[in-house]
């Protein structure tokens, strides 16, 4: 078949009115033409107009047939539907305006959270042969996670033969001096074959080389793009130029092109170069990535680097040498099962308010074809078949649909605008959010589900007119059978939002004992600031001493400030581990977790000290060293066989000031204080032993500052001290603890946030639903009540009833939601913290909701029922 | 009104105007439209009107092309002519039209 002629209908269709002129002008040509030679034949003008009409024949059956000819007519006619739907509900704007509205909410957030699952779940990393890269470390235990030492990833490079590219990531900030003053920028130090293993090339300039790599080397970075065009506004000689990171010269060897790694926290990538020393340190630092081999699958690589570790613990200072190694996808990585689960309640909670919108527009549908009763059987009169009619109001339906599905789609883009900082905060730096075809495309499909659902039985509803009864008068309102699936239908709302709202109440509730949650500290008033020491200005551990104790001193004299402590770690956030402390006489090491605390820190946080004593000021470099333990961690030392543990020496290894010699130091325990939360709910305090920092210094610290009331007026004080003692420090992120508290438990707050609004949204929708049901029954039954009052009812009587019939609705739907709260039980339990998924409070709570959104929802109707006058009803209906 | 003379017998439209074209190269629809009657010397009923939806279906097939222009009588009308397309159609549907003639003069010898 020729496709040339399908096409040239199919565009004829858009060219309508053009063919159409031009279709006339050429009649009126050949009308003109053919008089000019029935004149010349000697007819006059009168007779030679007759005459070229009669032989052209019947112009406008011509016109019909050309256009038959030309184009594709039922198009044509569901145009025409179309237009005529689009005007019919323009006459009627209050009705379009609220089904519109609420399809717009539905589709808009449904639309909105399918981005997000697209982008999550659905969609490819944005690297070449995402499914080729993986990651790669011991896991000793199952659930533990260890990052990788350098002489494991050495070993690993050298032996492994599954990858095509290994690298290695470290994570670092640099403070770089700009003429604007010190910014700090985070970036990462890798592994030459980083970029290999992404399979990422610079956009220009050169890759990093393995001569990169070798100690002694050029220090040379690659920008990201971000960072290129915000902090060198995309200046295009940038490869001339060399950066001064932490004092170091840095020669800007590439840019990368635009991409995922713009929407990460990393904005430089320097080589990692190795120390003798680190290269036989058994310090657990490294993330490691690869990318495989064609055809090389999960298993062989898994089965290779087990080979590899069992080998590697023969010759090299390996602690676990039970574990195993774990290669895993880099997708599976990014979207762990948290985050996939948290993206699919969400999802379906969203999806719930979409059916909850489209039952109320199925409604609201029934209810208008209800009234157009007599419209239909006028039509059917002049007849239209019932076909036709079905078409007509499918397409108003479908009108309607579309309208909700553009403003839907606008709804969507509002909303991803809006969260893109949620988002980015809570998604992997390779999700990118956004109406791409797919979702556009399934905003298409989820608009045709909704003509089909809400559209297709008021159709076949409204069209089934009983004509004789409808063009009488006398009709009492539709069957029976309408208001029993306009009921089914409320009830169906009804128990959808039971669902969301018990859900609601449920994440509210552990969401209230989360806040409640005791984390050992008093973080009212205290405002914590990240400060890194640029290790050219500060080399040395003494340097960093004196820094210390500058700033203590400076800011113990800003008046509104009432405690000063430093940290390495801040309270509530996690602390990586890798030392250990040896115990004389015990065969394993006590793993601990290593936080360097001045002697401000328990009094800034109120940890109390409960043995022994905390740290003070004459806990010096040159005074005894000393430490200070946990109650977890004197747990593990009594397991270890150490009998009250404060007072004893024990060894604890240790790094020294630039973090790349590994120590092993004698120490006392002086004391021990009351556990602090260290991470999220749910997990066990870690052992954490507290080290003077004033003994063992480090260039990263954060300062914590417990003001008198207003946190807020105290920082350009804060800033205005730092400032004084070191003008080119850049001061890192500043925030209260409250703050990150709030960022510590929010991963199981987000979703209440969101199900809570939408829970709120479909409560309302169902409560709309009600009234309006409510509402139609009462105006159908006006005669009824009326003879009842006029029989003596009490108007309380008739409020009664009619509260009764929607409460009877309301406990069916209970019935039904909590059925289906109960299926849903163990989606929920992942995401309840000290909550039962079926806790019996929340339940009856939402319940209880439930029952009194239904009361108000009936009581107006039910109160204008009672307010009937019964002669006036009985007049005006007989 | 004027049933007496035969229609011009069904398909064969499309024939004519390729043929009409080819023979006398560029026309306007009157002129194709005039150039059928006489050839078949009125013996043959054509309402002119009939020829457009043909020629916009031989148009969309891209066998002919169409432009406005000016007539002799400097008359803005709309002028036809054969693409190369159309040359091939034409041939195609003579040969078809010529089995046809065969195979039917055939049948109504030996029927009768």
């Amino acid at each position: 078949m020729n496709p040339r002629r399908p096409l040239a209908r199919l565009l004829a269709l858009l060219r309508k009115r053009h063919l159409d002129v031009d279709l006339e002008d050429e009649i009126q040509a050949h009308l003109e033409l053919a008089q000019r030679d029935a004149i010349s034949r000697g007819l006059s003008p009168e007779k030679a107009r007759e005459e070229a009409r009669r032989r052209f024949g019947a112009i406008e059956q011509m016109k019909e047939a050309h256009r038959d000819r030309r184009s594709i007519r039922w198009i044509e006619a569901l145009g025409k539907d179309f237009r005529y739907g689009l005007a019919t509900l323009s006459r009627a704007p209050g009705f379009t305006a609220v089904i519109v509205g609420v399809l717009a909410l539905g589709i808009g957030g449904t639309v909105a959270m399918f981005g997000v699952v697209d982008a999550v779940l659905l969609k490819s990393l944005p690297f070449a042969k995402p499914d080729r890269i993986v990651g790669v470390w011991e896991a000793p235990r199952p659930g533990v996670v260890n990052d990788t030492t350098v002489p494991q990833f050495f070993g690993w490079e050298r032996s492994a033969t599954v990858f095509e590219a290994l690298a290695a990531e470290q994570p670092v900030t640099a403070a770089l001096n700009e003429k604007n003053g010190p910014i700090r920028l985070s970036g990462d130090l890798v592994t030459p074959a980083y970029f290999k293993v992404f399979a990422l090339t610079v956009a220009f300039g050169r890759n990093f080389t393995p001569e990169d790599g070798q100690s002694g080397a050029d220090p040379v970075i690659i920008l990201s793009d971000a960072a290129w065009k915000s902090y060198f506004g995309g200046d295009a000689g940038i490869l001339h130029r060399r950066l001064i990171l932490d004092g170091e010269a840095c020669q800007v060897i590439g840019v990368l092109p635009p991409g995922a790694f713009d929407r990460s926290r990393i904005q430089f990538w320097k080589p990692l170069v190795f120390t003798a020393a680190q290269r036989l340190s058994n310090i657990h630092s490294l993330t490691v990535y690869g990318r495989l081999r064609p055809g090389i699958t999960l298993a062989q690589a898994r089965s290779q680097m087990q080979a590899i570790h069992a080998a590697l613990a023969q010759t090299e200072p390996i602690q676990e040498r039970k574990g195993t190694i774990a290669v895993e996808p880099l997708a599976k990585l990014l979207a762990g099962a948290n985050l996939q689960r948290s993206i699919s309640v969400a999802f379906w909670a969203v999806f719930l308010v979409l059916l909850i919108a489209c039952a109320n527009t199925a409604n609201l549908l029934f209810a208008q074809g209800a009234t157009r009763g007599r419209e239909l059987a006028v039509r059917t009169a002049l007849g239209a078949g019932r076909g036709r009619l079905v078409t007509q109001l499918l397409t108003e339906s479908f009108a309607l649909c579309v309208l909700g599905g553009v403003a839907g789609v606008a709804v969507a883009y509002v909303l991803i605008r809006l969260a893109k900082p949620l988002l980015s905060q809570s998604l992997p730096f390779t999700a990118d959010v956004r109406l791409n075809l797919n979702v556009l495309s399934f905003a298409a499909f989820v608009v045709l589900g909704i003509v089909l659902l809400s559209g297709v039985f008021p159709a076949l509803q409204a069209s089934a007119v009983n004509l004789a009864q409808s063009l009488k008068q006398s009709v009492r309102g539709p069957s029976h059978a309408h208001v029993r699936v306009r009921r089914a239908i409320v009830i169906g709302e009804l128990a959808l939002s039971l669902v969301l709202v018990c859900g609601a109440v449920l994440l509210a509730r552990s969401f209230l004992k989360l806040r409640e949650l005791d984390t050992g500290i008093r973080i009212e008033n205290v405002v914590t600031m990240s400060i890194d020491l640029p290790m050219d200005a500060y080399p040395t551990s003494g340097k960093a001493a004196l820094f210390y104790a500058a700033l203590t001193g400076r800011l113990h004299s800003i008046p509104g400030i009432a405690n000063v402590g430093l940290s390495t770690y801040l309270p509530l956030q996690w602390i990586s581990n890798g030392e250990a402390i040896q115990v004389a006489g015990a065969e394993k090491l006590v793993r601990v977790r290593f936080k360097r605390v001045d002697p401000g820190y328990f009094s800034t946080l109120g940890i109390p000290v409960l043995k022994g004593r905390g740290i003070t000021g004459r806990d010096r470099d040159g005074t005894p060293r000393i430490v200070v333990i946990n109650q977890a961690l004197e747990a593990r030392l009594v397991e270890a066989g150490m009998k009250d543990p404060i007072g004893k020496m024990v060894r604890l290894s240790s790094t020294d000031y630039d973090g790349k010699k590994p120590l092993m130091l004698e120490v006392q325990i002086a004391g021990m204080i009351r556990s602090e939360r260290t991470a999220s709910p749910g997990y066990p305090d870690p052992a954490v032993v507290y080290v003077p920092i004033a003994q063992a210094p480090s260039p990263h610290l954060n300062v914590l500052v417990r003001t008198g009331e207003e946190t807020a007026s105290v920082l350009p004080a804060i800033r205005q001290a730092v400032r004084e003692i070191d003008p080119h420090l850049p001061l890192g992120n500043i925030a209260t603890m409250q703050q990150i508290r709030d960022e510590t438990l929010s991963p199981a707050s987000r979703p209440a946030w969101l199900i809570g609004a939408y829970a709120l949204i479909a409560a309302l929708l169902a409560a709309i639903g009600l009234f309006g049901l409510i509402s139609y029954s009462v105006t159908e039954q006006r005669r009824e009540i009326g003879i009842r009052m006029a029989l003596g009812a009490r108007s309380t009587d008739v409020l009664a009833q009619v509260l009764r019939r929607a409460l009877g609705m309301v406990f069916i739907s209970i019935g039904l939601g909590l059925l289906g709260t109960f299926a849903l039980t163990r989606v929920m339990a992942s995401l309840l913290y000290e909550v039962s998924p079926l806790d019996p409070l929340s339940l009856a709570a939402g319940c209880a909701s439930m029952v009194l959104i239904g009361l108000l929802a009936a009581f107006l109707p039910a109160h204008r029922a009672s307010r009937l006058d019964p002669a006036a009803t009985l007049r005006e209906a007989g | 009104m004027s049933a007496i003379k035969a229609e011009i017998p069904y398909g064969t439209l499309d024939l004519l105007i390729l043929k009409t074209l080819k023979t006398m190269g560029k026309l306007h629809g009157y002129a194709v439209a005039r150039r059928i009657e006489q050839v078949s010397g009125d013996s043959f009923q054509l309402s002119q009107g009939s020829i457009y939806p043909a020629l916009i279906r031989l148009q969309q097939e891209g066998w002919i092309t169409a432009e406005w222009g000016t007539s002799e009588t400097s008359r803005k009308v709309k002028f036809y002519s054969l693409t190369r397309a159309g040359r091939k159609q034409l041939s195609v549907e003579v040969a078809n039209w010529e089995k046809t003639i065969a195979f039917m003069a055939r049948f109504l010898e030996e029927s009768t």
